[in-house]
């Protein structure tokens, strides 16, 4: 009769269950085995073994001053080992070696506890050494681990059989606790306001060197490396464009922030279709056989990124490569390795001959303050010039004709970037004055935007093709103008030779040209084997983790809730938003779980709807009236008032009309039938028999009398 | 001042209706959300404390592991206030058979544990308050009982106090607790008290004429083994064994209209007439006497048998109650 119980104080000294515990504190100390000195790891695996086998053995505790000594001699192991007890290595060596030695003193479930909770923060030391995904994933291990020994150690094992779960069982209920906590983890994850940036990223991170990167911000570079190290490599088919049309697109830079000139869309963009892939036959065929039409195959170098770059204007695209409205074209993952592709351009096409509202808006925004001679400047002009066309060669005039000189060491512009290099400074390169040139424009009103490439190529004088270096990198502009679309205009062309500095006149004789080859091997874009795609696939999940998990942090963070349509949250309101999207998730499962305790009798509820029903219908089930008795009552009442003598019997006026007592009649005969004469009722029969009460339409044949 | 222990006093009163009319109250209860309570216990604390100890570190060291990692606890810190809270849901209590007691002895109080939710319920505590709980797991299947003392301090009928479930599974974290209570009232017995013998005894023979002597006599021999605890059975058979020689010796010659009367010790309060009286009764049940009692307002016939002693335990009881 009284099973299994256990009292109060047998429950507190109940005893421990030693081995989860173990294997937590193991699971959750194994990363950092890897970067703590070899004794520790060495000794927390003996301590961890001997306090198991002691306990199966039975009672055994050692007295406190072992304890203390051993503790202390641990410290001064560390201290010997590093030298020091702070710092990041020697103070994570330190709270891993006590953390291995505070097995010896588990006295009461308190301990246990403790040496639980801790082992999340022991956790968090092993992120300080590393960070890879398998870390991150392998995390969720000890966690599970340590809830595992907090039920063992919460549950009367010892007089249950209910607990003696397998293991099987044991990892089926762990696995949802975490699966349940996952979302809930994201949600935190992105929504949790942030301070700044992260203070250092993982080597290899997404900001490889490269000549061409995707932001620009030509106030912070003091000096410019050229590297003559080969970007790329270029065969032409038959016909090859002359030395001033060649400008190698890469990238468009359009949004400024006042220091740095960033992609706009960024991650957010849609794809337009390429030219020749597009519905128009003619004009493909007409744009291809074009005499500023050229084709040719590339090969670029590694650029761990995934722009592919193009001959000015790219008409058409490799496969797995997406054309964007603004000429970039991006590769489905990030160039690892050399890669080769065809390429078609034309340096003639016509690009957007009409722009939209948006458009014209987004290509003309300058931040709102700041510069403001600049922006005078500029507005000033423009009200001097015929038309834009007219302002910019003022512009280009006033660069060429005035004290501008191209420099590789500019200085650092702090503030205010483009009033201090148009005024002050005078001196930059490339980047400098492109936009700077974009700048005025956009004050003026002229949708101007940043093209990054490369410039120029040389040809090897060995063989047939053309060598484009990291040296060529380039930055220059595209102006819009009414009736022709975006024009290049090169500002850096402007510059009057004599103010190029000598250095940069070298020619480029020393370089290694004469042994280079087209043939290198490559990766053909056209021809990309299973295993060439998951290199890719893993080197883009491994970017991803880095740019979403690394280095997710406030910037990430507004980028991401601006592509959710929310940038003009505050802080506190992403917040509630967060608390929201957690107590709506919680309220879900919550209702879910604990609706399912009333299940316990399905049909009982589902006969009470229907007593509802009754009772709306004036039917109502008498008290102590049994189900057969209520169908016979039924039968009398719908019989006596279809023969017209119902009078006292039913003073109601209206009688249930044939079809629904039908109905009515199938119900509660199936509601006898489930409920005394079948002993187990499947879940099925539950939910037909809820159907059919729901389905139930208990209609009288006559209206209703008025009562009012 | 005054006004605002007023105001505490009132809104405690308020409180104190407020989780009054929320508990549930019947013989065969389902514990409900509607009246369950939860807070963190110690460890659940230290669990937050350590929460906030990672974010401190998270954000000094601008780690995003540790930052997932922190929120992963958060949320399995909120995920298991669901999964605590469903193990003490759809669990349903009723009461068992509790049999009647004495005054100063420890009723059991038996509950039944049933699970109507389909799922095991694991290491539930049920007690009348915190700290003397009894804990026990429930199969989904089986149900379990447990059994929780109570002490009772005077006769009549004991309405039950009310009665706690509790419980922190899976993780100790957290802990839900319910009250309920149980309607049905048990029946105190007055606790049994050895008359002062000869004196009192005496003086009432004189009323009752020639059987007087022999019942005398009766009550001397059966008071001097009475081991004190009239319903501890099992204390009772051991002691029977011991003196079970003595016990039949009495036995053949007791007189066969044996009767209690309260007017038997008139110079003594009514509670304490009743204790010896309740003394008595046991004493000659467990003699197989046939024995009758005499009550004002309330004479129980002479018969035997565990039905007649609980009729005139019963009148006892309630004597003066009704």
């Amino acid at each position: 009769m009284i099973s299994n119980s256990v009292s109060a104080i047998d429950y507190q000294n109940r005893p421990f269950n030693l081995l989860p515990v173990l294997i937590a504190q193991q699971l959750t100390l194994i990363p950092l085995y890897f970067f703590i000195p070899i004794w520790i790891s060495a000794l927390s695996i003996a301590v961890a073994i001997t306090v198991y086998f002691t306990q199966v053995r039975g009672s055994w505790s050692l007295p406190t001053w072992v304890k203390v000594l051993i503790t202390l001699a641990a410290a001064v192991g560390v201290l010997l080992s590093f030298q020091r007890l702070s710092g990041r290595d020697a103070g994570v060596a330190l709270i891993a070696v006590m953390y291995a030695l505070k097995v010896i003193e588990i006295k009461s479930h308190r301990d246990i506890y403790v040496l639980m909770n801790l082992g999340f923060f022991i956790l968090l030391a092993g992120f300080l050494f590393n960070q890879s995904p398998l870390i991150a994933g392998y995390q969720f291990v000890p966690v599970a681990a340590i809830l595992n020994a907090l039920t063992a150690n919460h549950s009367l094992t010892q007089t249950s059989r209910i607990m003696h779960r397998s293991l099987g069982q044991t990892l089926k209920q762990l696995s949802k606790y975490l699966l349940l906590a996952l979302p809930l983890m994201v949600v935190l994850f992105v929504f949790f306001p942030r301070l700044s940036g992260p203070i250092w990223k993982m080597p290899g991170g997404a900001s490889a060197t490269s000549g061409v990167s995707d932001t620009m911000s030509p106030g912070a570079i003091s000096s410019l490396q050229l590297f003559d190290k080969v970007a790329f490599r270029v065969k032409f088919d038959g016909r090859e464009p002359q030395g001033n049309d060649i400008y190698w697109r890469t990238l468009v830079l359009d949004e400024f922030d006042g220091l740095t000139w960033s992609r706009h869309n960024g991650r957010f963009e849609k794809p337009i279709k390429s030219i020749t892939s597009s519905q128009q036959p003619d004009g493909k065929a007409e744009l291809l056989s074009n005499e500023n039409t050229f084709s040719y195959d590339i090969s670029l170098e590694a650029t761990r990124q995934e722009w592919l770059t193009f001959l000015d204007r790219p008409i058409d695209t490799p496969r797995r490569s997406r054309l964007f409205k603004d000429y970039s074209v991006r590769f489905d993952y990030r160039l690892v390795d050399r890669t080769r592709y065809k390429g078609v351009s034309n340096i003639r096409l016509p690009l957007d001959l009409s722009l939209s509202d948006v458009e014209r808006q987004e290509m003309t925004a300058i931040p709102a303050s700041g510069n403001s001679r600049s922006r005078n400047w500029a507005q000033e002009t423009r009200s001097q010039s015929i038309d834009d066309r007219e302002f910019i060669m003022a512009i280009l005039r006033r660069i060429n004709q005035q004290e501008y000189f191209y420099t590789l060491a500019p200085p650092i512009m702090e503030q205010d970037i483009v009033d201090s290099f148009w005024f002050d400074e005078q001196v930059g390169f490339c980047e400098h004055y492109a936009g700077a040139l974009v700048y005025l424009a956009r004050a003026a009103g002229v949708p101007a935007r940043v093209v990054v490439g490369y410039q120029g190529a040389e040809k090897n004088p060995l063989s047939n093709y053309w060598i484009v270096r990291y040296a060529n990198a380039h930055a220059w502009t595209e102006i819009w103008f009414k009736g022709e679309g975006w024009v290049r205009i090169d500002p850096t062309a402007a510059i009057a030779p004599h103010r190029v500095e000598e250095q940069l006149q070298l020619d480029y004789n020393q370089r290694d040209s004469l042994f280079d080859d087209f043939g290198f091997a490559a990766v053909d874009l056209n021809e990309i084997s299973w295993h060439k795609e998951f290199q890719y696939w893993m080197d883009r999940a491994n970017t991803g983790w880095n740019d979403w998990v690394l280095d997710y942090s406030q910037g990430s963070q507004k980028l991401l809730l601006k592509g959710l349509g929310l940038d003009n949250f505050s802080v506190k309101q992403v917040s509630l938003l967060m608390i929201s999207i957690l107590a709506v998730f919680l309220a879900v499962i919550a209702l879910k779980w604990l609706r399912q305790t009333n299940n316990g009798d399905s049909i009982e509820q589902s006969f009470v709807i229907m007593c509802r029903k009754l009772e709306k219908a004036n039917y109502p089930l008498n008290k102590g009236e049994g189900v057969m008795g209520f169908l016979s009552r039924l039968d009398n009442v719908n019989s006596s008032a279809s023969s017209g003598a119902s009078s006292n019997t039913s003073s109601r006026a209206e009688r249930i009309n044939p079809e629904s007592l039908k109905a009515l009649r199938r119900t509660l005969e199936r509601y006898i039938f489930l409920r005394y004469k079948l002993s187990d009722i499947t879940e099925k029969q539950q939910k037909d028999f809820r159907r059919q009460v729901k389905a139930l339409k208990i209609r009288t044949s006559e209206a209703k009398p008025t009562e009012h | 001042m005054a006004a605002n222990q007023a105001n505490k006093l009132f809104s405690s009163l308020k409180l104190k209706g407020f989780f009054a009319s929320r508990m549930p109250v019947a013989d065969e209860i389902t514990l409900e959300q509607r009246s369950t309570y939860i807070l963190p216990t110690k460890a659940g604390l230290m669990m937050f404390g350590v929460i906030i100890l990672m974010m401190v570190g998270a954000t000094n060291y601008q780690n995003n592991l540790a930052f997932l990692l922190t929120f992963l606890i958060v949320g399995i810190g909120l995920v298991s206030t669901i999964f605590t809270f469903r193990n003490l849901q759809g669990l349903a209590v009723k009461r068992g058979n509790i049999d009647s007691v004495c005054a100063d002895q420890t009723l059991a109080v038996t509950v039944h544990l049933n699970s109507q939710s389909k799922m095991d319920h694991l290491t539930i505590g049920i007690g009348f308050d915190k700290k003397s709980l009894f804990y026990c797991d429930v199969s989904a299947t089986e149900g379990a009982s447990i059994s929780i003392p109570y002490k009772t301090t005077k006769r009549g009928w004991l309405s039950l106090p009310r009665i706690m479930a509790t419980s922190s599974f899976p993780f100790g974290l957290l802990k839900v607790w319910t009250w309920f209570k149980f309607v049905s009232p048990v029946l105190i017995y007055p606790k049994p008290i050895e008359p002062p013998a000869a004196a009192d005894s005496i003086g009432t023979d004189n009323e009752q004429g020639d059987n007087k002597a022999s019942g005398n006599d009766d009550l001397y021999g059966l008071k001097s083994y009475q081991p004190g605890e009239p319903l501890s059975r099992i204390d009772w058979k051991a002691h029977a064994r011991e003196r079970g020689v003595f016990t039949k010796e009495f036995v053949s010659y007791q007189s066969s209209d044996l009767l209690f009367d309260w007017d038997n010790y008139q110079a003594t309060e009514p509670e304490l007439r009743l204790s010896y009286l309740t003394y008595l009764v046991i004493q000659a049940s467990h003699n197989n006497l046939e024995y009758g009692l005499n009550l004002p307002g309330n004479r129980v016939p002479q018969s035997s048998g565990e039905r007649h002693l609980n009729n005139c335990l019963k009148a006892l009881a309630l004597h003066g109650l009704e």
